[in-house]
Order: C-alpha cells, then sequence, then structure tokens
C-alpha cells in the first residue's frame, strides 16, 4: 500500500506517517528514509528530535538527501518505506552545491522518476510532504518555481498513491483512498 | 454558479476544463493590470481581480453582486490566500481581506463549491 501525506506546518504530518507505517509493515521490516541534509545546530536539534521520536518503533534509518530511489537497493525492497520529506528532498536535488548556486534544471524529473519508483517498487511506501501554498505572499521567482515543482510531485504522489490524507492539527482528512486507523 | 477554490498549483483550472468540459478559449484569467469580463464561461484567478479592486478603491463584492445576470451560469476559480500569516504591508492586508469576503459572498451564491487539495476535489458543497 502507498500513502502521500501532506498538510500545514506543525499539523501531526511526520506522527502520523510514523504511525501508518508501523501499522502497514505488520511484523516486516520498516525503514525511515530522512532527507534532511544538517546544515547547522537547528537542523540537528530537529533530527534528533525525530530520532528520539521514533526510537522503539524499529526503523531503521537510511540517509538519503537525493537520489531517492537508491533507498531499494540499500534495503529489502519489500519493507515498508518512510519518506520523510519531500519537501527537503525537493531542496537538496534543486540545489546540489552546499550553498546556493543555481537551481538544477532536471531537479523535478529526478524527483518525481525517483519517488514513483520507490512508490512502485517498495511493499509499502509512506510519503510526506508539506502544504505552502495558501498565502497571500508574493514570492520571487526562485521561491515561486520551489512552490511551483513541490506542486507537481504533490500532484504526481497524490495521483499515483493509493491513499491521499491531509492532516489537519493532528486530525486526518482522507481525500482518496481508504484508510482506517 | 459552480466555484472552484484552492491554493497555489492544485490543479483548479485542469479540473474545471475537465468536469466542464471547457477550453482554454472559454476561460477568462483576471490579472493584476486588466479588466474582467463577468459574461466568460469560466474566469479564473479571481485574487487578481481583487487586487485591482482593491488598487481602484472598488469593493469586488458589489461588483460582481452588479453583473449576476452575467455570472450565474458561469464556473468562477479563486486561489486560497488565507492560511498564511496576516501580511504586512497594508495593500496585502486589503487584498487578502476583499478577496476573502468575495469567495465567501460567491461560495454563497454557488451551487456547487469544490476544493482542490493535490489534484483531488474535495466537494465542500
Amino acid at each position: 500500500m502507498t500513502i502521500f501525506i501532506s498538510g500545514g506546518g506543525k499539523s501531526g504530518k511526520s506522527a502520523f506517517a510514523q504511525r501508518a507505517a508501523l501499522s502497514l509493515s505488520g511484523g516486516g521490516a520498516r525503514y525511515y528514509v530522512a532527507t534532511m541534509i544538517p546544515c547547522d545546530k537547528e537542523d540537528r536539534e530537529r533530527i534528533a528530535r525525530h530520532v528520539a521520536d521514533r526510537a522503539g518503533m524499529g526503523f531503521v534509518t537510511l540517509e538519503l538527501g537525493r537520489n531517492i530511489e537508491k533507498c531499494l537497493d540499500l534495503a529489502d525492497p519489500g519493507g515498508t518505506f518512510l519518506v520523510d520529506s519531500v519537501t527537503a528532498l525537493l531542496l537538496n536535488e534543486m540545489y546540489p552545491g552546499d550553498h546556493g548556486g543555481d537551481a538544477d534544471p532536471d531537479a523535478l524529473r529526478r524527483c518525481v522518476d525517483g519517488l514513483l519508483r520507490v512508490a512502485e517498487g517498495a511493499g509499502n511506501a509512506v510519503f510526506v510532504s508539506d502544504y505552502i501554498y495558501s498565502d497571500a505572499i508574493r514570492y520571487d521567482a526562485f521561491t515561486e518555481k520551489y512552490r511551483a515543482d513541490l506542486s507537481a510531485i504533490d500532484r504526481a504522489l497524490a495521483g499515483a498513491c493509493d491513499t491521499v490524507i491531509e492532516l489537519c492539527a493532528g486530525n486526518v482528512i482522507v481525500h482518496k483512498g481508504v484508510w482506517e486507523g | 454558479m459552480d466555484f472552484i477554490i484552492g491554493g497555489a498549483y492544485q490543479g483548479k483550472r485542469e479540473y474545471a476544463k475537465d468536469r466542464f468540459r471547457l477550453t482554454e478559449s472559454d476561460i477568462f484569467t483576471c490579472r493584476e493590470d486588466g479588466d474582467i469580463d463577468f459574461s466568460a464561461r469560466c474566469i479564473d484567478a479571481l485574487e487578481e481581480y481583487a487586487l485591482r479592486c482593491v488598487r481602484n478603491g472598488v469593493d469586488p463584492v458589489e461588483s460582481f453582486r452588479a453583473h449576476e445576470n452575467e455570472w450565474r451560469e458561469s464556473v468562477l476559480i479563486c486561489m486560497d490566500i488565507f492560511c498564511g500569516v496576516v501580511p504586512l504591508g497594508e495593500e496585502n492586508r486589503a487584498w487578502r481581506e476583499a478577496t476573502g469576503r468575495l469567495c465567501a459572498y460567491l461560495a454563497g451564491k454557488a451551487d456547487t463549491v469544490t476544493r482542490m487539495f493535490c489534484g483531488l476535489p474535495v466537494r465542500l458543497k
């Protein structure tokens, strides 16, 4: 089964995604595919919080900031993969240099291809993205391009996944498929 | 009238074309610096029209009310710009307010209201 999860910030997406992956995996292998490449102290603290949150849930952590499809080669592809998050993956693929530079024009294609391969090839897969599309701000061209590309990934995953869920203050809104949990 | 709302890039226009069998030539797209065609089969980007109204000191709800005969069978599309922090600039606040009041008015008048989320429609009314 494949699940796509989005929603606003701090809406409980990661916590729900972990519970969903745990439930889907049954007794099978479960992998947490961590996409964030830490840049500073704040990132490292954030990652430490996420690691503590999932302690005891039996996830093997795979750190993949780019080329997400490689998670299938690094693990038992029949297992359950939680990719958190699509948002960080796109950022890493767009800016392969550590500090700025031009956005890679091929980043969107690589993300969509890689994520769809995970959706097709994994025993179960859960993807977490961020809903960043409903504010009244005129963004600069770089940010607008990032929003457009992230939304294209979201729509591709929402189309391909069995179940699509929006989180709102920890509550589950099912947009596609079924979820009983 | 059928009203479609959703955030940026959520597939509003594609959904309208698909559900109501519209072509690009049926759709009028509002711009902050252009006029509106109330008689179009489908009017997209109402948030841009609301911004133009704010700049011209016009109330977009009054303006729509005055042309109700022209759009009562139409498909109207607006971007959801309401979930961020209250914006800093005065014009941006007025824009968000005017767009929000327009959406509430049109949703009240609509036969159907659909919200788009990641390309998927959610029927609200």
